[in-house]
């Protein structure tokens, strides 16, 4: 005890002292002043857009991740109104945030660079006329193949499900993403409800237990540029990175069609800097700033502007620039009322255990 | 006494036993560390392999503001939290040494739950209270969060000081005309200082690493080292993350060495006095 | 008299109603709300609703939850084990070990504890992985014709739980061992009785109580550190933790999760009972 006592005390005046040393809050005029809480995807949105919105406006950011729509709705629920101002939701999930009163009218005179978005992408059906929402960053969530290991052409996501592949895929901890996935690769809908379907899909989901290495959400990327997995089932923006790092690497859009995904710029319902939260989002929408999120993570971005911007490196790439025809055949997720979502959930503990 | 020199030779061997055995075990505890500390210096921003020798991160870890700032709100949610648990549990520890009353069994019960209880039944439970209660999460819910597991480990330690005070002492001084408030303060509390530090460093240590219980109390302002760091190893760690653990630990290491050797030397000293027997 | 004993509860009020309400309000209270939507259900759109119910305690005898309590327990059994054999031989070491080595000893046990604990579980997948250290050193001694798959097993989670609470089975046996009568064990050893016999008969049993304070200190935190699975196993092998923390984070329903927490301390509360039946001071555990 007497050995735990010296040694802590040391280390505490010690990291007390560096937290002095640390306490310099970072503070410069401009219109706006005050905070901003962003509470976004892990690897969705980089620190260098954080850091140049505070240079520009003088504005501390803080932000917090979330890995799936469900985390985010479930932290913002629980939280009280006006801890977080932004968060990024996907489609069905701004719909369900609307329904539940959980999303604030954007400010849409102030956000003139609406502009840049494609026509394609606004107006959608989860939030007509953008009252709520705008574009973020759109994709698909797909497969990718290190062809050093893997010798047969993968076209379709029944063929992962092969014994072959015992141990060796690396996919998303996203239960939606993953038993949607399985879903269609049987031809339904990655939204079905029905028990029959269901029951199907669930002796799917057991075929495909015995192939996963790991459940990764955040940078499944890392287990396939390590080699650890050899088939990956991810976001479209992992996959463009796998691809820019080694030749060895190929994406696939299973035939039976892909989880599609558009992710949005929202401000809570009682957000404490509304103001800046709307200044945010017209910053975002920036081609110059919107190009800055592409060049970190790759997914496909809806903003017309930005896009002309980017490198060849990002049209060429068709982890990056998908294919219009696979957003054509992919299909969106809907939100479940709970009784349904249990059912997702005992298919998910199943599968996980 | 039979055969002292099989009896010198087994004990021989059963030293070299132990020595390896415990050196297999810190090998085990610190291969982690080695890692960490190797891979501070690498090129390799994917991190995967070793590539090649570079400094770099320790500049980029000066710029990287929102570690840093985790890395405050630590120590400032870990400051708190021990000052207060440690207030709150060394009052509480005298109070139950001293008094017999109704409840105080209750209360002992309810100090045994944090300690016990899985760390993710407390995290929800307080987690469910703020939100009703209407306490946005952020430094102010950690605090609370914070200090609420801490204080029994204080309680405890102080407690066990507390076993060989000599109530008799604070009769006396009562007894000569001190009243309580200077008792507790120039009697009670010199005595037991010793328990109450080793319960606040105890607190510290706990609070400082914390991630299951914090996991569930943090908001966007409230966001600690572990779980910054945490959300960080999710999205594939960068080497300044390796830097700044590596800057830590030195720190940790030198102050640990530092306070070692003035123990020793405050020990040995103590020792001197007691064969004089000034004591 | 009377006047002392008013001062008297004056000072009994001013020291122990702080503690007092601060845990009635944020332990007490807390955890009866737990038991409480425990028994509730929740509404479509997943808000929780009064109406008593003993749905979400059912559900645990589902197959594949009770799946899911199996593996925890088996994951948590083991990573007990693996702690009291490595942890007990070292806190022997120690204990017998002299002031200053024990001071290092001590120390250097400690000292990894205060780095980050996510940290340093995630330096493990550097070295166990496919393409790790070990792989690349047994691979290049030619020990080993194709990489171990380590990482993102069972056994990969039960390693994390032993690295990360090691400790708190080394201390408690070491504190008993310290206190232990050498004498007994001279006393053992001059009645003719084998080292390995005292060992059994005397050294074991009165180290009891600190093994079972250590097992109460690893085995309980190990049904719930979701994050120890989440890094070593790689979702695919799951625990309680991983299941409550699901309910409250991603399929909100809290009522379940609740349910589900309750099950752990009714558990918890079991193992602590048998603690204090054989002897075992509940103040052990809290004080190291």
């Amino acid at each position: 005890m007497k050995n735990k006592l010296g040694l802590a005390l040391a280390i505490f005046i010690v990291l007390s002292l560096s937290a002095c040393a640390n306490a310099t809050p970072a503070a410069s005029a401009s219109g706006l002043s005050g905070e901003l809480n962003v509470f976004v995807w892990t690897e969705y949105m980089p620190d260098t857009v954080f850091q140049k919105f505070t240079e520009e406006t003088g504005v501390k950011t803080n932000v917090s991740t979330y890995s799936t729509n469900e985390d985010l709705l479930a932290k913002v629920k629980a939280s009280n109104a006006g801890i977080y101002d932004i968060v990024v939701p996907s489609d069905y999930m701004v719909k369900m945030m609307i329904a539940e009163g959980l999303l604030e009218p954007l400010d849409k005179p102030k956000i003139t660079n609406l502009q840049n978005i494609g026509q394609g992408y606004l107006n959608p059906s989860f939030d007509p006329g953008n009252v709520y929402s705008v574009p973020y960053m759109s994709g698909v969530a797909a497969l990718v193949i290190d062809t050093e290991k893997v010798a047969e052409d993968i076209t379709s996501f029944s063929q992962i499900l092969d014994p072959a592949y015992a141990n060796s895929i690396v996919a998303l901890d996203d239960p939606r993403a993953v038993i949607g996935a399985v879903s269609k690769s049987l031809g339904y809908s990655l939204n079905t409800v029905d028990p029959t379907e269901l029951a199907q899909t669930d002796v799917k989901l057991a075929l495909l237990k015995p192939n996963i290495k790991l459940l990764d959400s955040d940078s499944p990327k890392s287990a396939m540029l390590s080699g650890e997995a050899s088939i990956g089932y991810m976001w479209n923006a992992e996959i463009a990175i796998c691809l820019e790092e080694s030749d060895r690497f190929k994406a696939v859009f299973p035939e039976e069609g892909c989880y599609l995904f558009l992710d949005n710029l929202c401000v809570l319902k009682g957000a404490k800097n509304s103001a800046n939260a709307n200044e945010f989002i017209n910053f975002i929408l920036r081609p110059d700033v919107s190009k800055l999120v592409s060049d970190e993570y790759p997914y496909t971005n809806p903003n017309a502007a930005a896009v002309e911007l980017l490198p060849e490196s990002y049209k060429d790439n068709p982890a990056s620039n998908v294919d219009p025809a696979i957003f054509t055949k992919g299909e969106y997720v809907a939100d479940l009322p709970a009784s349904e979502l249990e059912r997702y959930d005992d298919l998910w503990t199943r599968f996980v255990k | 006494m039979k055969a002292p020199g099989k009896r010198g030779r087994r004990e021989r061997i059963k030293n070299s036993v132990s020595r390896i055995f415990a050196g297999l075990v810190y090998l085990f505890l610190y291969i982690p560390i080695a890692v960490v500390v190797l891979f501070s210096f690498n090129t390799s921003r994917r991190n995967i392999v070793f590539e090649g020798f570079t400094l770099n991160w320790y500049k980029e870890l000066t710029k990287n503001t929102a570690l840093l700032e985790a890395f405050r709100n630590t120590l400032i949610v870990s400051g708190t939290s021990t000052v207060i648990a440690t207030a709150v549990g060394t009052l509480a520890a005298i109070g139950m040494f001293r008094h017999k009353f109704k409840g105080r069994s209750l209360i002992d019960a309810l100090l045994y739950i944090p300690v016990v209880i899985p760390e993710i039944v407390l995290g929800i439970a307080l987690l469910s209270v703020f939100s009703i209660a209407r306490i946005p999460l952020g430094l102010g819910s950690m605090i609370l969060a914070h200090t609420t597991f801490c204080i029994p480990f204080v309680v405890f330690t102080v407690r066990a000081r507390l076993a060989g005070f000599d109530k008799s002492i604070e009769e006396a001084a009562m007894d000569l005309g001190a009243n309580r408030v200077k008792v507790l303060f120039g009697i009670t509390l010199p005595i037991i200082a010793p328990g109450i530090a080793s319960g606040a460093i105890l607190a510290f240590t706990l609070s400082i690493d914390d991630i299951v219980i914090s996991y569930f109390a943090t908001g966007p302002s409230g966001t600690t080292l572990p779980l910054k760091i945490m959300e960080q190893v999710r999205a594939g760690v960068k080497p300044d993350v390796y830097a700044l653990s590596a800057v830590i630990m030195l720190v940790t290491f030198l102050g640990v060495l530092g306070s070692q050797i003035i123990a020793y030397r405050g020990a040995k000293k103590m020792a001197l006095a007691k064969d004089k027997g000034d004591l | 008299m009377k006047r002392a004993k008013k001062k008297e509860l004056i000072s009994l009020l001013a020291m122990v109603s702080p503690v007092s309400f601060w845990m009635a309000l944020l332990i007490a209270l807390p955890l009866i709300y737990i038991l409480g939507i425990s028994f509730c259900g929740t509404d479509e759109a997943h808000n929780i609703v009064l109406s008593p119910t003993l749905r979400n305690y059912a559900r645990i005898f589902d197959p594949a939850i009770a799946g899911i309590y199996l593996n925890s327990l088996s994951v948590a059994g083991l990573a007990t084990i693996f702690a009291i054999l490595i942890g007990y031989p070292f806190a022997a070491i120690m204990a017998n070990a002299k002031p200053f080595s024990k001071t290092l000893m001590y120390v250097a046990l400690m000292l990894p504890f205060w780095t980050n604990c996510v940290i340093r579980l995630y330096a493990w997948r550097t070295i166990l992985g496919s393409n790790g250290t070990l792989n690349f050193i047994l691979l290049k001694l030619g020990l080993i014709s194709k990489p171990l798959e380590i990482m993102f097993t069972r056994g990969a989670v039960v390693l994390g739980m032993v690295y990360t609470l090691l400790p708190f089975m080394v201390m408690p046996i070491s504190t008993v061992l310290e206190k232990l009568d050498r004498g007994l064990l001279e006393a053992s050893s001059d009645l003719g009785a084998r080292p390995a016999t005292t060992f059994l008969r005397v050294t074991l049993p009165l180290s009891a109580p600190g093994v079972f304070a250590g097992v109460i200190m690893v085995f309980i935190p190990a049904l719930g550190f979701f994050f120890v699975s989440d890094l070593m196993g790689g979702g695919t092998s799951q625990l309680i933790g991983n299941l409550v923390e699901r309910q409250f984070k991603e399929s909100f329903n809290w009522p379940f999760g609740a349910a589900l927490s309750v099950l752990l301390i009714a558990a918890t509360l079991i193992l602590v009972r048998l603690y204090t039946a054989s002897g075992g001071q509940l103040d052990d555990l809290g004080a190291m």
